[in-house]
């Protein structure tokens, strides 16, 4: 398959709207990343870049160490599937899929043999004869990927292939994109803002926003160790908690609670003594039974979890909402104070919105 | 059956017999240019005859017939295959009828006489039909041979699977 190298890479438009900053990454052989973010943060733009639907306004881009940022799309050997599918109604679920192969006049007895092996991948072998009107979205959306695996290119290129599907489908058609990216081993970029997406499937992902690169990094890294606040507000359902305090000494402390820090917290935040930080915490990761109060404003129950919506109700009157994912089943009711503990800390500069780190971290 | 031959016909499940299909349509284009050159004979009051009025409804349904038909061979309808075949027969009778009776036809005009159709005329009107009644043939042939190897095809499948 292929490595993918995206260099400096600058978009912007002829109205001088720049959607993409010096996006860069290396994309090794194989790898499936995720660019995931909020709508219009440039990540569909960078993979309509990488396609070759949209010119690079600055920077390279190479596939396999030749440079083919000024490469028309049709020489990229790159296939994207859509999220509208973008099948011929007129044609049946074979033709659609052999298509590419036959504007590439290559031997009909091939392309049959190509359509069925990719037909087989996907479960799609009794849909052969059928029109796309007659698909449900999933099938749809395995149509537009067996085309793209007909034609067995360096590179698959996926913009937001399950958003027009329902939860239930997206759920299955996500595992069906993961076993297919077992089986091909085929490198593999992915657009999405939902992250539930992005955490299951990539082995790394590119978190964006407004244009830039926030971090890159392992599904794991990404929630464990968020390199800012939008990452972390980002990543994470419920999303984290994120509370500003003062640094003082031995503790945290702000208008609603006080939290004791450990030797090496203490030793972390030495720099920021006196000074405010923003403390974040993620809702799973509070147990009951801390010196934090947390009245109650709704009760959610999951089965093996309960969500806590609520406040902390601060010295001066002010409400701190707070999201708390308990563990177990709980029955509180509006107004009901329940004490939680914040098991893992992250602690975030409250000027740059970096996360505060030890050095070598 | 060696594997390129096997392969083609497993091909035949999911492709369209385009060739006899694409060919029928082709019989339906020349059987056009036959009655737009038939019908420049208009010489006298010959060409206000009853035969020329069947002729003119036997043109219609022909365009029609075959073009049900192409749809049909396209999917491997081997019914419609020998129905082109039938059509193909009807267009080399009707030499005989319109083109043949207006040839060998005269009108007399001030006491001078007149052929009804030139003999370019005849032999361009007669080329239409053939041409016509060879793309009719050649669909039909050729849909009840595709036919019959995928229905075979499909049988031996259906054998295996049993």
């Amino acid at each position: 398959m292929a490595n993918i190298s995206l260099q400096h890479l600058d978009k912007i438009y002829d109205n001088h709207v720049q959607a993409v900053y010096d996006f860069n990454l290396e994309v090794k052989d194989g790898e499936f990343i995720v660019l995931v973010g909020p709508s219009g943060c440039g990540k569909s733009t960078t993979l309509r870049m990488v396609a070759g639907l949209e010119d690079i306004s600055g920077g390279r881009l190479l596939l396999d160490g030749e440079d083919i940022t000024a490469a028309p799309a049709k020489d990229r050997d790159m296939a994207m599937v859509f999220q509208n599918y973008a099948l011929y109604g007129h044609m049946t679920v074979y033709e659609n899929m052999a298509f590419s192969l036959t504007l590439r006049k290559e031997d009909p007895n091939v392309i049959h043999k190509k359509v069925l092996a990719a037909a087989e991948i996907l479960g799609l072998t009794d849909q052969l004869n059928k029109k796309p009107k007659q698909l449900s979205g999933g099938q749809r959306q395995r149509v537009a990927m067996g085309r793209a695996i007909v034609r067995s290119p360096k590179v698959f290129l996926f913009d937001e292939p399950l958003s027009n599907l329902d939860a239930k489908l997206r759920g299955a058609t996500r595992r069906e994109i993961l076993l297919l990216h077992k089986r091909l081993n085929a490198t593999m970029l992915y657009v999405t803002h939902d992250q539930t997406e992005a955490l299951t499937l990539a082995d790394r992902i590119v978190c964006m926003s407004m244009g830039h690169v926030q971090q890159i990094g392992t599904p794991l890294e990404l929630y464990d160790t968020p390199s800012n606040l939008f990452v972390a507000s980002f990543i994470g359902l419920p999303p984290m908690n994120f509370f500003t305090v003062k640094v003082e000494g031995a503790c945290l402390a702000c208008a609603g609670f006080s939290l004791a820090l450990d030797e090496k917290e203490k030793a972390l935040l030495a720099p920021y003594r006196g000074k405010e930080i923003v403390l974040g915490v993620r809702p799973e990761n509070m147990a009951e039974g801390g010196d934090v109060c947390v009245r109650v404003f709704s009760n959610e129950n999951l089965g093996m979890n309960t969500l806590v919506h609520g406040h902390i109700m601060a010295d001066n009157g002010d409400k701190m909402p707070i999201t708390c994912k308990l563990r177990g089943w709980y029955d509180f009711k509006a107004g009901d104070t329940v004490k939680v503990a914040f098991l893992k800390k992250h602690f975030f500069d409250q000027k740059t919105t970096n996360a505060i780190r030890a050095k070598g971290e | 059956m060696d594997e390129m031959k096997r392969v083609r016909l497993d091909r035949m499940r999911y492709t369209k017999n385009s060739l006899s299909s694409n060919l029928a349509l082709l019989s339906i284009v020349f059987n056009v240019l036959y009655f737009v050159s038939v019908y420049e004979s208009d010489v006298g009051s010959w060409y206000y005859s009853l035969l020329i009025g069947v002729s003119i409804v036997y043109n219609l349904l022909f365009m029609l017939m075959a073009f049900l038909s192409s749809e049909g061979v396209k999917n491997y309808r081997i019914g419609y295959a020998w129905f082109l075949l039938a059509l193909g027969a009807g267009q080399i009778a009707r030499i005989f009828i319109l083109p043949a009776s207006a040839y060998a036809a005269t009108v007399t005009i001030k006491k001078i006489t007149y052929p009804v159709m030139q003999t370019q005329q005849f032999v361009l009107v007669v080329l239409w039909l053939c041409l016509s009644a060879a793309c009719c043939f050649g669909a039909g042939v050729i849909g009840v041979r595709r036919s019959r190897m995928l229905s075979t095809y499909l049988a031996s499948l259906d054998e295996k699977r049993a």
